[in-house]
């Protein structure tokens, strides 16, 4: 036992003393955090991410459209909540202990989404990610960035946080 | 119409018809020589009779003429006087003799009554005149009455007796003529014999000839039917002849009930004869396995008899065991006493061990809470481990914001991150060995449950052992005394067992006498088999 943790211990520090590989082209990497929806990989880039939040203090809200989960409380800010997979027409899992709330934010917008297991942090070469093709739509197409070759779905982060359907019109009620 | 008469009947009526005629014939005689015999009588005992009496009385009247003519020959009134006296005495005679006469005339003899009447008249005349004569002679006048007597009286007397001769010829005659009338009867007696004879004679004839006919016809009948019979020939149908009504149409009816009583008995001795010859023919098949069975018991038999030998000796060896037995019985007694001290210890025994195992069964209880806490434990370990993750993906978002500045706290957040990864597959682990700790003690508590219950079984038991003990410690004292009965009994089953051996030689021998009779019943069966056979071809001779 103590042998095997010191090989895994040796093993770990061999691969930390290397040096990361040269980067053949300066620019085209970008961060990502990694969840799951349903069986679905997603991606969703790091720099629109606030944090990742367990989905604790948890409100659903009445009369709201059916993508709203609901509101949570975040150390005092109070966020909306919407679940992807209803915007995906993904089927349905309930809620879980592995479940998380990503919480995305820019200048004007910030709210949460549900998401199933966050796998954690990856970096995406942007050269590798595919753009959808035209023919697929009526699935939110205009929410994907691409798909990389892992067939990781890259989430248009930007575009999400724009989205005028996912503010709620005070008016509709 | 005869022929329904019954021949009794036929023979009687045949018989009483020729015995008419033959009464007939003797009766018919009979009469005739009655008839003739009569005619003879009247000729001897009348006729004659009167002819004698006729001619004594033509005497007597001579005599009284004579004893007249006396008178005057004498003269003498003495003399006169005693002739007289004669003469009254013959002529008393001949008035017997005339009285005689009178009464000896039948009533059909008109004739003679005639004649005699004439007599009397002239008898009347003459004797008056001779009385005359008489009283003239005795007076002295007898000139007047020599006169008298013969001028009147001589010529009376003479035609008295021809009156008298008159009669005697009639006498003749009438006798003649009665010879004629009995030869006339004889003679037609005689014809009517003849006649009647011969028509008796031809009818006994006939009656003889169609007696023998009616007998002996059926006769033959039935003695050709008999032939026939004797000839095994049963096809004759008599019922034609059944309808006299004659002895001998009972005698065809039972002839002919006869041969369908044959027949019958024919018919069923055929089948009777089918019967026994397919039962013969089993009976030899069964025989024969009898046959073969009975040596098989023979065999068996002598296996038997070396297998109560066996026994005998076997016997013999249990005689001595039940010996040893009896030895034995009284050390169990002993054993059985000391076994009673080791259950009490036993049970003893049991109870501190059920004390234990209560103490065990609160340890592993107290085990199962631990270790339920420790999965409390678990449960908040993994829970900081999670709390650690989350921190350290948050870590590498900040690290991502701070752009290159970050990316050694971006490697840091990776590591805390892998930590908590190991923590949570360390406290998995945990939870598992944890759970089959619990799984164990679990198993633990219903064994020590199940112990317990075993324990105060065992306890139960061994109260049970205890208490059987000591029945055994009494039974064994019994088990003594029976073991010498049972010494006894053996002696005796070895006795029996050399009985049974002698039995089982004697078995043998009947089993092999059985063999040698098996053998002749087949031999009989086989003959019987014929027998059955010959029956059948005697039987198939019969025509039906």
């Amino acid at each position: 036992m103590k042998k095997e943790i010191r090989t895994i211990l040796k093993n770990r520090a061999i691969a930390m003393a290397q040096e990361p590989e040269q980067k053949k082209v300066a620019s085209a990497v970008i961060r990502v955090i990694t969840f799951t929806l349903a069986a679905e990989t997603y991606a969703i880039e790091s720099v629109f991410v606030r944090e990742v939040y367990p989905p604790k203090d948890f409100t659903p809200l009445p009369e709201v459209p059916p993508y709203i989960f609901g509101i949570i409380n975040v150390r005092g800010h109070i966020l909306p909540v919407v679940d992807l997979k209803k915007f995906f027409n993904l089927p349905e899992k309930g809620l879980g202990d592995l479940n998380r709330v990503i919480i995305l934010c820019d200048e004007q917008m910030e709210f949460g989404i549900l998401a199933d297991v966050v796998q954690g942090t990856q970096d995406i070469e942007l050269e590798d990610i595919l753009t959808i093709p035209p023919t697929v739509t009526g699935i939110g197409e205009e929410y994907l960035k691409g798909v990389t070759k892992d067939r990781l779905i890259v989430l248009n982060a930007k575009r999400l946080l724009c989205d005028k359907n996912i503010v709620v019109n005070e008016e509709a009620n | 119409m005869f022929k329904n008469l019954k021949i009794s009947l036929r023979l009687g009526l045949s018989f009483s018809f020729i015995l008419v005629f033959m009464i007939a014939i003797i009766l018919v005689s009979l009469n005739q020589i009655k008839v003739s015999r009569t005619m003879f009588d009247r000729i001897i005992k009348t006729n004659n009779v009167r002819l004698q009496l006729s001619n004594n009385m033509i005497d007597l009247t001579r005599e009284v003429s004579i004893n007249l003519r006396n008178i005057f020959l004498l003269k003498d009134s003495e003399k006169t006087l005693e002739l007289k006296n004669r003469i009254d005495s013959i002529r008393n005679l001949y008035d017997a003799g005339f009285k005689k006469l009178e009464g000896l005339i039948t009533n059909d003899d008109t004739m003679s009554f005639a004649i005699v009447a004439k007599i009397k008249a002239s008898q009347d005349v003459s004797r008056q005149l001779n009385n005359k004569v008489i009283d003239l002679a005795i007076a002295g006048n007898h000139e007047e009455s020599i006169l008298l007597m013969n001028q009147q009286a001589s010529k009376k007397v003479a035609v008295w007796i021809t009156d008298i001769d008159e009669l005697i010829t009639h006498n003749a005659d009438r006798s003649s003529m009665l010879f004629l009338e009995a030869e006339k009867a004889q003679d037609a007696a005689r014809l009517f014999m003849y006649i009647l004879g011969t028509v008796a004679i031809a009818l006994a004839i006939m009656i003889s000839i169609f007696l023998t006919q009616s007998i002996t016809r059926p006769l033959n009948i039935s003695v050709q039917t008999a032939d026939e019979i004797a000839s095994k020939d049963l096809t004759r149908d008599l019922s034609v002849y059944e309808k006299r009504g004659d002895e001998f149409g009972i005698m065809i009816q039972s002839f002919s009930k006869m041969i369908e009583i044959l027949r019958e008995q024919m018919q069923k001795i055929l089948d009777g004869v089918n019967v026994l010859a397919s039962s013969s023919s089993e009976i030899f098949a069964s025989t024969t396995q009898i046959a073969s069975g009975s040596e098989e018991t023979a065999a068996a038999i002598s296996e038997t008899t070396t297998t109560v030998e066996e026994v005998r000796q076997a016997a013999q060896l249990s005689s001595q065991k039940a010996k040893s037995l009896s030895d034995s019985a009284q050390h169990v007694a002993q054993v059985s006493q000391s076994g009673q001290k080791a259950v009490d210890e036993t049970i003893d025994g049991m109870n501190r061990i059920r004390e234990q195992m209560e103490i065990i069964a609160q340890t592993v209880v107290r085990l199962s809470e631990q270790s339920q806490s420790i999965g409390g434990i678990i449960a908040s370990v993994t829970d900081i481990a999670d709390q650690s993750n989350l921190l350290a993906v948050n870590a590498a978002i900040e690290a991502a914001r701070a752009g290159d500045q970050g990316k050694g706290f971006a490697v840091v957040a990776q590591e805390i991150r892998n930590l908590a990864e190991q923590s949570k597959q360390s406290t998995m682990q945990v939870r598992n060995i944890l759970n089959d700790v619990q799984k164990a003690t679990n198993a633990t508590v219903l064994a020590t449950e199940q112990g317990n219950k075993a324990v105060e079984a065992g306890v139960k038991q061994s109260v049970q052992a205890g208490e059987a003990i000591r029945i055994m410690t009494d039974s064994s004292a019994e088990t003594a005394q029976v073991s010498t009965q049972i010494v006894a009994s053996s002696q005796q089953q070895l006795a029996g067992m050399d009985q049974i051996g002698i039995s089982m030689q004697s078995i043998n021998q009947a089993g092999m006498e059985t063999s040698a009779s098996m053998t002749q019943a087949e031999d009989s069966v086989k003959t019987l088999h014929e027998l059955g056979q010959k029956l059948k071809e005697l039987v198939e001779q019969f025509k039906m």
